[in-house]
């Protein structure tokens, strides 16, 4: 099936379609009207759909900025958050910026309730709730992910009350992690964002019916992976940050190195993004995505962003030259006033943009400016495009510095770390012609300057394909097996037979299933992440077995030629 | 997220892949229930609270404090080089400023782990503390003043015997009386060698011993005698056995209690020790211990099956509690005023023999040992340990220890007492270590285990 890629980003929206043979047979480009998302995403795919036979049934890939903007912006429903906590760190340590109600009831970490919540307490808390204007309620208990039953009980209760809330988002079907105040955070955004979520896909379905060759719609996720539309309203906040996974997914769906180490560099005016992949598999943000302030346990690509991009400032003092963090306006080369590492590029003739005169003429006037610091103004322009490479090549080194020290919990993981370090360097956005070769040579690394680069989100979205993850918890002296995310809380039966490999299958079975339910049925292997088996011993006998598995379709792109 | 008011360095390893036997207490499930807790709770999100990764510690760094029979190689594993690099990690931390306190929350423990090892005893193969205490004084120099807290339900006296004759280091075990618990030692009259007479404290307290008795003891013994000996760094081996679901000991401490005495302590360095209620105390402890390093609100903390009522310590147990203390600072104030000659007599040499059992490897060493009674430096020293059981059959080494600040003639006589012991036929094998100029040698060198 054809697939039309569409990427709302914070300047443009970008669409592309690509054939069934992974083809870019087209591509479009119109300003982002952030007044009005629907109409920009309505022109580009009006745009996009020219290049389409409108006969052959196409699919819609969706990467919005609606949720992160919502979420940087404070916008949305107001929630009320009515969390079980139970004894432990003091709630306000976590200083949470929305109002959440405390109520009775404690899930100890084995998934034992060890007290029960008090129905009448939880419903005058959900009364004082909307009485503080809540129009969305988020509940979240302590190790709610290895026993729901406490906020499933908050609901019914809050439920049946009728109380007219908008949306009400449980903490343990957002996640399988373990961070309670990120559940909480989670919730909240998730109830908050929830309202705009539904509107968008009432839009998007009302496009659809104008254009009946779509014949489905998947919505990108910070995960690099996508989901159904439907989905994404129940779990809006994993839309959140699309934008930067699409550009990871467009590098590996573009690039000529598949399967091994690779540092991706996205170059902008602003901003450079920095994303690892090992062994052909991007690298996920520990813990989960962090926007706007909020830690959330939302699954995420793991990016550093850096403020050095092809326009930024540049500052000139005894101890050298030094770029960013802030943009510092149009290139002279480009018609602005300013220099720009991109105008000392333009100079020296690495890159062919706008009047290299002007260009020439800024940085003159800023040597003469310097003093004695600069024999002449190519000799600055040279000391602009180092600055450039040096930080960029600084920048890289500390991203697998932080990578090769992250925490890891066995003597194996210690002794045997896995080498991440890139075999290639792989630049995307327009200044990476100039600089990825010039920090490819510093690093002594080969390296790929991607085509496309100007619609590269939009490739990257319409080359991602579906995500599920699943967490499994089984513990067999308590016979349970508890899978938090789908809402799974069954009897095992015959524990002292069931092992790793049951887990594992479990694990594969129910990801494949949730996949299926989703209508998701273009998705790749379940893959076993994560994998821990422990022995329960009590009183120097073994009295059963826990283990934590986690199943999860990987974000997978196709090859885009 | 509440900033932390203290920075803490949490070098955490849990050694999901290490036990000693399956269903022993020192098992791969031992640090589970903690990490699920200390993630639920959201610590590492705390700004100022910062996870680190151990490295591997060396030969080098485990020779500064051990002689291995018959080498590193032999008796200690890549489990126990990681524990030991994780804890050097946290005062490398706090030494190079970039927390201000570090809490080695990890496995296996080190305590009960004597300067001479055969194998592994009290669940103790190397000294995690001692090799750490010795990495910062490479650092740091001889003249830092380090104290050793010890809150662990065993008495340490693994530790104690590293460091029995150190001028440099302040040494006190808080523990349950010897008479009722492994090791069977630490009784108010073990107080140090020639050199360091007065600096090994050991508190023992009566099985029952819950919050009141032991931040009593904490409050009104412990903090007087660090105020009076001023530290430059204070160290708390934090075992967790004196919780009152402690299947091992019989104390009657809780979460509240460890993380109060914590905050009263404020230790720069924190290393887990024992502690065996995997599930229902070192989630709440461990948890607490953070809170009150960061100086964050612990106050809502407890365990789930916590009631006080039941667990006030038994009436006859705040009076023994009270008199001891008042006891040991009665020795401590008085430290100075008893005469050396009375105590470690008037020869060239202060000798003992001792019969230590390893419990955890079923090996029986005897050691006879001779510190030089020196006026100029703190003595060399020499151990003869013969083993029998365990791994080795019988086993005969000597070990020639030159202290820091050692004067010439201590050096001297010990490197000719190195010599004339590797001669003689008398030993499998002699050891020579020099901590202050640190080297170590050994004769013949097994480096290689077939060479035996």
């Amino acid at each position: 099936m054809q697939v039309i890629g569409i990427d709302v980003g914070g300047t443009n929206t970008d669409a592309v379609l690509l054939s069934e043979e992974w083809e870019v047979l087209g591509m479009a480009k119109t300003p982002t009207d952030h007044s009005n998302i629907f109409a920009s995403t309505k022109q580009a795919l009006d745009q996009i759909l020219a290049h389409h036979n409108k006969r052959a049934p196409v699919q819609l890939h969706l990467s919005t900025t609606l949720s992160t903007n919502a979420v940087v912006e404070g916008r949305g429903d107001p929630v009320g958050v009515i969390v079980i906590p139970g004894p432990g760190i003091d709630l306000s340590t976590y200083e949470f910026s929305f109002p959440v109600y405390p109520v009775k009831g404690y899930t100890d970490h084995r998934g034992r309730i060890a007290a029960d919540i008090a129905p009448a307490e939880v419903l005058a808390a959900a009364r004082q709730a909307k009485a503080d204007g809540a129009r969305a309620l988020a509940i979240v208990g302590k190790f709610s992910q290895r026993n729901n039953s406490l906020e499933l009980a908050a609901k019914q209760v809050i439920e049946h009350a009728g109380l007219g809330f908008r949306q009400i988002t449980l903490g343990h079907q957002l996640s399988g992690r373990l961070n309670f105040p990120r559940r909480i955070m989670t919730a909240y955004l998730n109830a908050k964002v929830a309202g705009i979520q539904l509107e968008f896909a009432a839009m998007i379905e009302r496009l659809q019916a104008e254009n009946p060759a779509i014949s489905a719609v998947r919505i990108l996720k910070a995960d690099g992976g996508t989901m159904g539309l439907a989905e994404s309203c129940s779990r809006p906040i994993e839309t959140i940050l699309s934008g930067p996974a699409a550009s990871i997914m467009a590098a590996q769906a573009l690039s000529r190195y598949t399967s091994e180490n690779i540092v991706v560099v996205d170059i902008g005016g602003t901003t450079t993004d920095i994303a690892a992949i090992v062994g052909g598999e991007p690298v996920y943000q520990r813990g989960g995505a962090v926007i706007g302030g909020y830690q959330t346990l939302v699954p995420a690509l793991h990016t550093v962003s850096i403020g050095l991009g092809g326009d930024s400032e540049i500052h000139i003092d005894d101890s050298g030259v030094r770029l960013g963090p802030k943009r510092a306006g149009r290139a002279a080369a480009l018609g602005g006033g300013v220099l720009t590492p991109t105008d000392a590029a333009a100079a020296l003739g690495l890159a062919d943009v706008g009047d290299k005169g002007k260009a020439v003429a800024v940085l003159e006037q800023k040597a003469w400016a310097a003093g004695e610091r600069f024999a002449s103004w190519q000799d600055l322009a040279r000391a602009v495009v180092d600055a450039f490479v040096d930080q960029l090549c600084a920048a890289i080194e500390a991203v697998y510095h932080s990578l090769e020290n992250v925490p890891v919990y066995t003597v194996s993981e210690i002794l045997a770390s896995a080498d991440i370090r890139p075999q290639a360097i792989v630049g995307l956005g327009a200044p990476a012609e100039v600089f990825i070769p010039l920090a490819a040579k510093k690093l002594g690394l080969p390296w790929e300057v991607l085509p496309y680069h100007a619609g590269a989100n939009g490739i990257g979205a319409a080359a991602a394909r579906p995500t599920v993850a699943l967490s499994v918890h089984v513990d067999t002296e308590q016979g349970l097996m508890i899978i938090p995310e789908v809402g799974v809380r069954e009897r095992i039966e015959r524990g002292l037979l069931f092992d790793e490999k049951d887990a594992c299958r479990v694990a594969v079975d129910h990801t494949a299933a949730s996949a299926q339910k989703l209508g998701l049925t273009d998705y790749g292997d379940v893959h076993i992440v994560e994998t821990e088996a422990f022995n329960v011993v009590r009183g120097f006998s073994t009295v059963g077995r826990i283990f934590n598995i986690r199943a999860q379709i990987r974000p997978g792109v196709r090859r885009v030629r | 997220m509440a900033r932390a008011k203290r920075s803490v360095g949490l070098i955490f390893f849990p050694a999901f892949d290490w036990c000693i036997t399956p269903d022993h207490p020192e098992r791969e499930e031992r640090l589970l229930y903690t990490r699920d807790q200390i993630l639920e709770e959201g610590l590492l999100d705390i700004p100022g609270i910062s996870e680190f990764r151990p490295y591997v510690a060396s030969d080098k760094h485990i020779q500064r404090v051990h002689v291995c029979v018959t080498s590193v190689a032999e008796r200690v594993t890549e489990p126990h080089r990681i524990a030991v690099g994780g804890t050097m990690l946290a005062a490398d931390l706090v030494l190079d400023k970039q927390v201000d306190c570090a809490f080695a929350l990890l496995r296996p423990p080190g305590h009960h782990a004597n300067r001479v090892v055969h194998g592994a005893r009290g669940f103790c193969t190397v000294n995690n503390e001692a090799i750490m205490v010795e990495h910062i004084r490479h650092r740091l120099g001889p003249d830092v003043r380090i104290a050793i807290v010890d809150t662990d339900a065993h008495h340490a006296d693994g530790t104690q015997d590293i460091f029995y004759n150190d001028p440099g280091i302040l040494h006190i075990s808080l523990h349950q009386d010897g008479r009722t618990l492994y090791p069977g030692t630490g009784f108010i009259s073990e107080r140090g060698g020639p050199a360091a007479y007065g600096q090994t404290i050991n508190v023992p307290l009566p099985p029952g011993t819950g919050d009141q008795g032991i931040l009593y003891v904490v409050e009104n013994l412990v903090m007087p005698i660090l105020a009076e000996w001023k530290p430059d760094i204070i160290i708390n081996a934090a075992g967790q056995d004196n919780h009152y679901s402690d299947p091992l000991a019989n104390m009657n401490f809780s979460a509240q209690g460890y993380a109060r005495l914590t905050e009263m302590l404020k230790p720069d360095i924190v290393v887990l020790e024992g502690g065996y209620s995997i599930e229902g105390a070192l989630p709440y402890v461990n948890v607490g211990i953070i809170l009150a390093l960061a100086g964050l609100d612990y106050t809502q903390l407890r365990e789930p099956d916590w009631k006080p009522d039941e667990l006030r310590q038994p009436k006859h147990v705040m009076p023994i509690v009270k008199s001891t203390a008042a006891e040991v600072w009665k020795q401590w104030e008085t430290r100075h005023q008893v005469r050396r000659e009375e105590v470690f007599g008037r020869s060239a040499f202060y000798v003992r023999d001792r019969s230590i059992f390893y419990d955890t490897d079923q090996i029986m060493e005897n050691q006879h040992e001779r510190i030089k009674l020196c006026p100029d430096c703190p003595g060399w020293r020499e151990i003869d340990s013969q083993t029998a059981g365990g791994w080795s059959g019988q086993a005969k080494v000597a070990a020639v220890t030159v202290p820091w600040k050692a004067c010439g003639t201590c050096r001297r006589e010990a490197w000719d007492t190195y010599e004339q012991l590797g001669g003689s036929g008398r030993f499998d094998q002699v050891f020579y270590q020099d901590c202050g100029e640190d080297v170590f040698l050994c004769t013949p060198d097994h480096h290689q285990p077939w060479a035996l």
